[in-house]
């Protein structure tokens, strides 16, 4: 008997866009039976139609590249900022007693939560959008490093006693390192953190171009295609940029915790 | 060292912890003194003090009364003076074999801390290592990368905290070889804390028998058998059965082992 012969690439793709094309052919099962509730929903080839258009027209990549813009430079200074603040947390238990207890109840209040505040303090202006993308990506980060930074082993702590390393060259050689882990599972967090509240950002601090704007534009315009393009867009970007990250991530720890077996 | 370095010399030490509020002693009025170049293993059973001992010579217990002296000096801190192996390997996971044996090195040049690292590598029979990971070693390789680290920083005393105390039997018995032949090779004052007390005398000049609660020296037994030696001889019997009478484990005839 001969067997049909499937590569695990060719598996581990059939299986990921499985429950994608299961999903879509419900949308249009749904949309088949006539149900009520489906009279404004378009179908998928409807919203695939749409994405052609938007491919065609600059606005579009223009959209996603002052979104993905903004993304970065919130992330990259939430990052920045929860790396350093978890580090001094995690390492000096004064400034833990000093700050945990405002960081925490401030941690409580939604991200959505600030937004009035922030409109009336910054106005329509890219910093609050910017502010509130980094405040995301900063709890996650923060939280993750300080755990990290107080869990390192004191078994390694007493090996750096034993040969005298001290000061910055602690943090350098064991605290960071024995860390990494935790703050990488703290750069993943935040970066998807970043993500979700861009539409936040987006949406309820009005800009001219972005995603949020898109779904936005669509709102007003009752083209339900158009927002469907736009979550899509949303979720396939932060997917890929996940899968992204996680990768770079990978590989720095690999380099630095496991080689690849030679 | 023949220069008489590397000695140790310990005068009426005494230690107590805090526990709960009560002062719990741990060492009583201990006195010991180590030769240069002597290799002196301390035996006794869990929470005799030993390993607080070697803490103290090691310098990470700094709170005692009494004196606790090398080459004449006060025990600050831990220092260059004295390496130490520990019971786990404690290798750093994210460093490479070659730049965990480099990890007390920093302040040497790259030059001589690469001949330092492949020098140390060789003599613990691991060359060609160096870029390996500790998690691709056994125990007993990971054991040995960790006396290369604590010998590249070329201590006069080597502190050992049962150093073969995770590994299995014949791994264990081959590691006691070569824990030796490295003595005899740098010639440096090494001192260990084991509850094998074949292990003790394999490998002692000294055994140092401690018992608990708390801790004190109980006795003190030269071994003067001639090198290599021969685990199942009548001497090293007799010397076996000589401490296990310390702790009460002896034989009810003892004239058995006096063929």
């Amino acid at each position: 008997m001969k067997k049909l012969h499937i590569s695990k690439k060719t598996k581990r793709i059939l299986g990921a866009i499985a429950v994608p094309i299961v999903f879509i052919a419900f949308w249009q099962l749904f949309i088949l039976a006539g149900s009520p509730s489906a009279r404004f929903l378009p179908s998928p080839y409807k919203v695939l139609q749409k994405f052609v258009i938007l491919f065609s027209e600059p606005t579009y990549s223009h959209n996603i590249a002052v979104s993905l813009q903004r993304v970065m430079i919130g992330f990259f200074i939430g990052t920045l900022a929860g790396f350093l603040f978890g580090l001094l947390m995690g390492l000096s238990k004064t400034a833990e007693k000093i700050f945990a207890p405002f960081f925490h109840a401030v941690r409580q209040v939604p991200m959505i939560g600030w937004i009035p505040l922030i409109i009336m303090l910054f106005g329509m202006n890219e910093l609050p959008r910017v502010l509130i993308i980094s405040v995301a990506a900063f709890y996650p980060i923060t939280l993750n490093t300080f755990s990290g930074v107080r869990n390192v082993p004191r078994e390694y702590l007493e090996l750096a006693s034993v040969y005298g390393i001290k000061g910055i060259m602690l943090i350098r050689k064991i605290i960071i390192p024995a860390a990494l882990p935790s703050i990488t599972t703290g750069i993943s967090l935040g970066l998807a953190m970043s993500w979700s509240v861009l539409m936040v950002a987006e949406i309820f601090i009005q800009t001219a171009f972005g995603i949020g704007t898109q779904i936005q534009r669509g709102r007003d315009r009752f083209d339900i295609a158009l927002v469907l393009a736009g979550i899509i867009t949303v979720g396939v970007l932060g997917y890929a940029m996940t899968v992204l990250v996680q990768k770079i991530l990978t590989a720095v720890e690999r380099g630095r915790v496991i080689s690849t077996v030679k | 060292m023949s220069d008489n370095k590397g000695t140790l010399e310990i005068r009426n030490l005494s230690k107590s912890f805090i526990v709960d509020n009560n002062p719990l002693q741990i060492l009583n009025n201990i006195s010991l003194s180590v030769s240069s170049g002597a290799f002196v293993t301390i035996v006794g059973s869990s929470g005799c003090g030993k390993t607080t001992l070697l803490r103290i010579m090691l310098g990470l217990e700094n709170h005692y009364t009494g004196e606790a002296l090398i080459d004449g000096k006060q025990i600050i801190g831990p220092g260059t003076d004295r390496g130490i192996v520990f019971q786990d390997h404690r290798l750093l996971p994210w460093l490479t074999v070659g730049e965990n044996v480099a990890f007390g090195l920093d302040k040497l040049k790259q030059k001589e801390k690469k001949f330092l690292v492949d020098e140390h590598l060789k003599l613990v029979g691991l060359n060609g290592f160096e870029s390996a990971y500790p998690y691709q070693l056994s125990g007993g390789m990971a054991q040995r990368v960790a006396i290369a680290r604590a010998l590249a920083n070329k201590p006069e005393i080597l502190l050992l905290d049962e150093p073969l105390g995770a590994l299995d039997a014949l791994t264990r018995m081959y590691m006691q070889q070569e824990l030796e032949r490295l003595w005899l090779l740098e010639k440096i004052t090494m001192i260990m804390v084991t509850h094998d007390i074949d292990e003790a005398i394999y490998l002692s000049d000294k055994v140092v028998i401690m018992s608990s609660r708390p801790g004190v020296i109980k006795k003190i037994i030269d071994v003067q058998l001639s090198r290599p030696r021969d685990r199942a001889s009548s001497d090293f019997m007799r010397i076996k059965a000589e401490i296990l009478q310390e702790f009460h484990l002896g034989t009810e005839y003892p004239f058995a082992y006096a063929i």
